[in-house]
């Protein structure tokens, strides 16, 4: 008995180096095994937990796992190479740690024979050491620069008299060299500025350019002199000067910069005061230049939007040498205070007129800085005005203000213009006319259309079903195109099979081959698998044919998604369904049990769909009526907040919820937009009448199972195995299903509505509700009437 | 026959001959006043790599200003290909390169442009500055901060000009933003939306990072097709078994040679960030991460990115699938805040902006600058820089947590793994090239 005793505690001694530290008390192997089946391990706090035990499990744990190491050929190591990188990773935070992995690598690596996984290790190793071991050859040096160089850096601070040396050389490399370590570190006294500008006369013309650059980058204020007697010397280095003096700025400067424009030197001048550190003061200047240098003042106070010159430059627009170039420069210096006089001016211009458009985008500016009603009063006022000469002048401007005032007066309108007009409105009321001239063959309209509902339309199925139908009303390639791309960012089953169809029409195929790629990716929605199947390997051969450098990453996603597709097996009845005299109204494959509507509700891949199809907003049913019965299906919901319901004698064509016996309610009540949902509303609810028990939806994409059971006037409804609800409809209203007084008010049903179908004696059963969003399978019903 | 003008020239200029680079600027300038540009005075670029962007419109050209004349790729098929296609374009004669360094030394060549892997970039800089050429680099600028930093050196060294080829912070609509940086900059400059920032990158802010530029684990080993020299095409990198996945067009989903879309689209994204914030000469010093856990070699997806600087600006990088829910701001600043398509909480905006000095002038014509070795806007230093920022991202997501990181040093502080990966060293000799 004490031997045996001995025994156990020497094997439990034995047994503790394999369960070092592990708080659950695991082997060495458990714990090699533990985490090999977590990699790549998703969450931060997860990584350091579990590999911490594998960490401390090392050396073993190391040598344990590169012994798994297999030939690269056989395509197995991913899990190791993630393990043993991860605990890597982990161990380089703790010095204790890594010690005991590297010394566990170093094991490994002694013990490996195949090469790649040497090297893995190898690389791992290295990881984990103190040293860095990277060692470069000494910098070559024998060239001049470089020789030059060593020579600035070995001086430091006291190179000033090499970088003059440089300065004054021949060799345009070495001075630029020597002026660039000079600025780069910090070494631009205003004394080595001065030694460089006293040998200034002396140099070379391409040396006083690059001195006087060299000035400019280091802001030398000290030298403004020097770079003002440059530019009035004239040639290159008054280029280099003028650039350098727009960098040091001030009013000096200004001065010089103002009086080079127009000349020679007027792109460089312009150039400089557009970045000119301070704000210019041009007033004088402009009035009292004439030719080129009004013209370059008057490009220059619209670039800095120089407002207070607003007024003078609207008083040249009139002007016979100055009036185009000052109108060109009014949107960029006008203010709401030029308004009137602006819409003036446009409203009165003769037709042939060639500035109409510049008179136009001054206006257009003038309103910017005004909020968007305000904007719209101002002009509004002009441009309703019927007896206001060229009032179509001003649509494009009331159109800009974009909002919904001006899409109504536009709309009323009506004319070419005014549709013109709204094509370029941001507000999406602008919409239905512009559809409604595109379905007259205005092209333009249709594209000014495809831009609103791709930027404003909030929904994606919304979004889909307008792109789809504009991609019918488009006639050229290059807009046909164009609302394919879009489609890409609506992914629907629609938005797919239009896209589909595309890809043998050799001028869109590319795009659409695009699209259709995007969708598949991005999509919710199922899509039918024979269809999707030949979709993506046209695609592959066209991003294969083409070949740029995504389309290589094109062929390998699309083939990757090809793998994970497949066809959905036929649904069939348990042994146990079977025997209690279960039949299937769905199994997978078509709809002919049902009548009603199917086109919103759609057999893909063993599921009916429910998808969104505009203007089709009407139900599905059995094809036939139920008394009592078993209805049972699972559904799955794809998007939150979905809304549906399962209708219960219900004639074809009402409200199942008043007009049929009652409405089982489907809802994804867990979305916040059902915050304030009443109990009755909840999922599982006979909608109404009476609530059921809340249950917690599975997250999205996952399925359920309900079933419903109708006998009498009693209604039992089962989610997931749990029952919600389990009810006489005809005690929870005590018997009116409507008000007693003949009103609308029901006292006894807790909608206080009146049911009038309540007490249906048969009917169909059907789905009910036409937003996208879910899916059904294996419906099956056992009719309980006729086993009686 | 043609006069080879580098022949003429190395003769003509005996003292110069010794120089190991050539000044091009020595060279005949014969201008005039129409646009014909004397070939001794137009700019020469030879090409590395052929296979993709190389190969694009934008840069597989030849004109008068900068002639193309010598490519270089280690797929016989790609270099076959481009060399039919270049003679077909231009009736030009190629000279055509297996090993890069031919190029490089080539005598012809005045620029180098490298369109190679990532994982090549900085050994090529570096070997292409060291031989007194100037250098035009596709983004990523490199793989790791080390390689980065050895480029900078190297450059400043040479007296070279680089150029790193990405854009946004000089001209084209950035993304989401709808609109040029240059109005986002000059508004972040006048300090109307206050200090410190914090700026989202992140698909609600109009930024996509490419997903599905990702590894793949588990890859079956396939037998090297015969027009790719693989182990040229490796170089520096470590050798692991053949699979087309890891080459042409799908490398980016590996750490070895690149970084999915964080490593690849990053610097185009960040880059801009780091000029509109004023941050050219400054590197966050933390780096936060949430992520699945990574797979050694094959690049996987991420959730969020965060970098702080020591002035509690932040960069945030939201990943596909992860962004934050409802209206984001692009920059959101104590005092304001701009959305997607430059919306801003400031009202008028726009007036207010137009009414701003324009940013400082930067030097955005490569050729030019490399006529007057003036620095580009996006050279080896501020390049160097988003580089960095990059692959600190890159770093954390790679280790799965918090890196801190001394601006001083370029080191990660107190973490050996971290600067593991700062410095990587390479197969074979290929590490004494840089």
């Amino acid at each position: 008995m004490r031997r045996t005793l001995y025994i156990i505690i020497a094997a439990l001694l034995l047994s503790l180096s394999s369960f070092a530290q592990d708080a659950r008390q695991r082997s060495t192997e458990t714990i090699v095994q533990d985490v090999l089946a977590l990699v790549p391990i998703q969450q931060q706090s997860d990584f350091n937990n579990e590999l911490k035990p594998l960490v401390q499990a090392a050396p073993k744990s190391i040598t344990m796992l590169a012994a798994m190491l297999k030939p690269a050929a056989q395509r197995v190591n991913a899990k190791v190479e993630y393990t043993i990188h991860g605990a890597v990773c982990l161990a380089g935070t703790n010095e204790a740690w890594a010690s005991s992995v590297r010394e566990g690598l170093k094991q490994a690596i002694a013990a490996q024979s195949d090469k790649d996984a040497k090297q893995f290790l190898e690389n791992e190793l290295r990881l984990l050491s103190k040293e860095n071991d990277v060692t470069y050859t000494e910098q070559k040096g024998a060239n001049p620069y470089a020789k030059a160089y060593d020579k600035l850096v070995a001086l430091g601070d006291k190179a000033d008299a090499e970088v003059v040396k440089a300065v004054k050389g021949k060799d345009h490399a070495l001075r630029m060299q020597a002026l660039k370590f000079a600025t780069e570190k910090g070494l631009v006294t205003d004394e080595l500025a001065d030694a460089v500008a006293k040998k200034y006369k002396s140099l070379s013309e391409e040396a006083k350019c690059d001195v006087l650059y060299w000035l400019g980058d280091n802001k030398k204020a000290s030298q403004k002199a020097l770079l003002a007697k440059a530019v009035v010397q004239g040639g290159k280095p008054a280029k280099a000067a003028i650039e350098a003096l727009g960098k040091i700025g001030g009013k000096d400067a200004e001065q010089v910069l103002v009086d080079q424009l127009g000349g020679e030197n007027n792109a460089e001048a312009f150039r400089a005061l557009c970045s000119f550190p301070e704000k210019l003061n041009l007033q004088e200047a402009l009035k009292a230049a004439t030719g080129d240098k009004k013209l370059s003042l008057l490009k220059l106070a619209s670039a800095r939007r120089q407002t207070n010159v607003a007024e003078d430059i609207l008083k040249l627009t009139s002007d016979k040498t100055y009036g185009e170039a000052a109108l060109n420069a009014l949107p960029g210096v006008v203010t709401p205070d030029q308004i009137n006089a602006i819409v003036g001016s446009l409203t009165v211009l003769d037709k042939n007129a060639g500035n109409i458009s510049a008179w136009q985008k001054a206006c257009a500016a003038a309103l910017q800085t005004l909020p968007a009603d305000e904007q719209y009063k101002r002009i509004s006022l002009f441009a309703n005005q019927p007896n206001m000469p060229n009032r179509e002048r001003l649509y494009p401007l009331l159109a800009a203000t974009g909002t919904d005032a001006s899409v109504a007066d536009l709309e009323k309108i009506g004319d070419a213009a005014a549709l013109t007009a709204l094509g370029t409105s941001s507000n999406y009321k602008a919409a239905k006319p512009l559809l409604a001239a595109a379905k007259k063959g205005n092209e333009n309209a249709l594209m000014s259309y495809v831009r609103l509902v791709s930027s404003k339309e909030q929904s994606m199925d919304g979004r889909s079903a307008r792109l789809c139908e504009a991609f019918g009303l488009a006639k050229s390639t290059d807009n046909k195109k164009t609302i394919l791309s879009k489609l890409a960012g609506a992914p629907t089953r629609n938005a797919f099979l239009l896209a589909s169809k595309q890809l043998d029409d050799k001028d869109l195929s590319y795009t659409a081959a695009t699209t259709a790629k995007e969708i598949i990716t991005k999509t919710t929605e199922d899509i039918e698998y024979d269809v999707a199947k030949q979709s993506l390997e046209k695609c592959i051969n066209i991003f294969k044919a083409t070949g740029d450098a995504d389309d290589g990453y094109a062929v390998d996603a699309l083939r990757q998604k090809l793998s994970e597709m497949q066809p959905a097996p036929l649904y069939v009845l348990s042994d146990e369904e079977k025997k209690q005299g279960f039949e299937l109204l769905f199994d997978g494959s078509n709809l002919d049990n049902f009548v009603g509507n199917k086109v919103g509700y759609v057999p893909i891949n063993g599921c009916i769909n429910v998808t969104a199809n505009y203007g089709n907003e009407s139900n599905l049913y059995t094809k036939k009526e139920y008394r009592d019965f078993v209805f049972r299906f699972e559904f799955c919901f794809l998007r939150p907040g979905v809304n549906n319901g399962v209708g219960v004698r219900t004639p074809m064509g009402v409200d199942a919820a008043y007009d049929g016996m009652c409405e089982v309610q489907i809802l994804d009540h867990d979305d916040p937009i059902y915050a304030g949902l009443r109990e009755y509303q909840v999922h599982g609810s006979v909608y109404g009448v009476i609530p059921a028990k809340r249950i917690k939806h599975k997250p999205l994409g996952e399925w359920s199972e309900e079933e419903i059971r109708v006998q009498g006037n009693h209604i039992t409804v089962t989610v997931n195995g749990e029952v919600i609800v389990d009810g006489d409809i005809k005690e929870a209203c005590k018997g009116h299903n409507v008000a007693p007084d003949g009103s609308d008010t029901n006292p006894y049903t807790v909608d206080h509505r009146n049911h009038p179908g309540m007490f249906n004696k048969t009917g169909h059963i059907g789905f009910l509700g036409h937003g996208a969003g879910l899916k059904f399978r294996a419906v099956r019903v056992l009719d309980l009437s006729k086993k009686k | 026959m043609k006069l080879n003008r580098r022949s003429f020239i190395t003769k003509g200029a005996a003292g110069a001959a010794l120089f190991s680079i050539m000044p091009r600027e020595v060279l005949g300038k014969m201008g005039g006043n129409n646009n014909f540009i004397a070939p001794s005075d137009q700019l020469t670029r030879g090409l590395i790599g052929v296979g993709g962007i190389g190969r694009s419109s934008s840069h597989f050209i030849s004109d008068q200003n900068c002639r193309l004349v010598a490519l270089c790729d280690v797929d016989q098929k790609h270099l076959d290909s481009a060399v039919a296609a270049a003679k077909k374009n231009w009736g030009e004669d190629l000279k055509a390169y297996h090993d890069f360094r031919d190029l490089i030394h080539d005598p012809n060549v005045d620029i180098v442009h490298i369109a190679t892997p990532p994982h090549w970039h900085g050994i090529m800089s570096v070997e292409a500055a060291n031989a007194g050429k100037d250098i035009f680099c596709e983004k990523p600028m490199t793989r790791t901060i080390g390689e980065g930093k050895r480029v900078k050196e190297a450059v400043k060294r040479n007296g070279r000009v680089f150029r790193l080829n990405t854009w946004f912070r000089f001209k084209d609509t950035f993304y989401g933003l709808g609109t040029e940086v240059k109005p986002l900059k000059k508004l972040v400059d006048s300090g109307l939306l206050g200090w410190p920032l914090k700026v989202r990158i992140s698909g609600a802010t109009g930024f996509t990072w490419k997903f599905f530029w990702v590894g793949k684990e588990n890859l079956e080993v396939q037998p090297v097709p015969k027009e790719l020299d693989y182990d040229l095409w490796l170089g520096p990198a470590p050798f692991k078994p053949y699979n087309v996945h890891r080459t042409h067009q799908t490398f980016r989903g590996y750490f070895d040679y690149d970084g999915g879309g964080l490593a690849d689209m990053g610097q185009h994204y960040i880059d801009p960030v780091q000029y509109i914030l004023g941050k050219d000469d400054e590197f966050p010093v933390k780096v936060e991460i949430d992520a699945p856990q990574q797979h050694p070699d094959a690049v996987g997806i991420w959730r969020n990115i965060t970098y702080t600087y020591a002035d509690g600006c932040q960069i945030i990088l939201e990943g596909e699938g992860f962004e934050s829910e409802g209206k984001v701001p692009y920059i959101e600043g104590p005092k304001g805040k701009v959305y997607k398509g430059f919306e801003c909480t400031i009202p008028n905006v726009q007036q207010i902006i137009n009414e701003l000095p324009d940013p400082e002038e930067r030097n955005t014509d490569f050729l030019e600058c490399v006529r007057t070795r003036r620095q580009f806007a996006l050279n080896e230093s501020n390049g160097y820089h988003s580089a960095t920022i990059v692959n600190m991202g890159v770093c954390a997501l790679r280790l799965n947590r918090t890196l801190h990181f001394d601006p001083k040093t370029q080191l990660f502080i107190n973490d050996d793994a971290a600067n593991r990966l700062v410095e990587q060293p390479m197969r074979g000799e290929w590490g004494k090239l840089i």
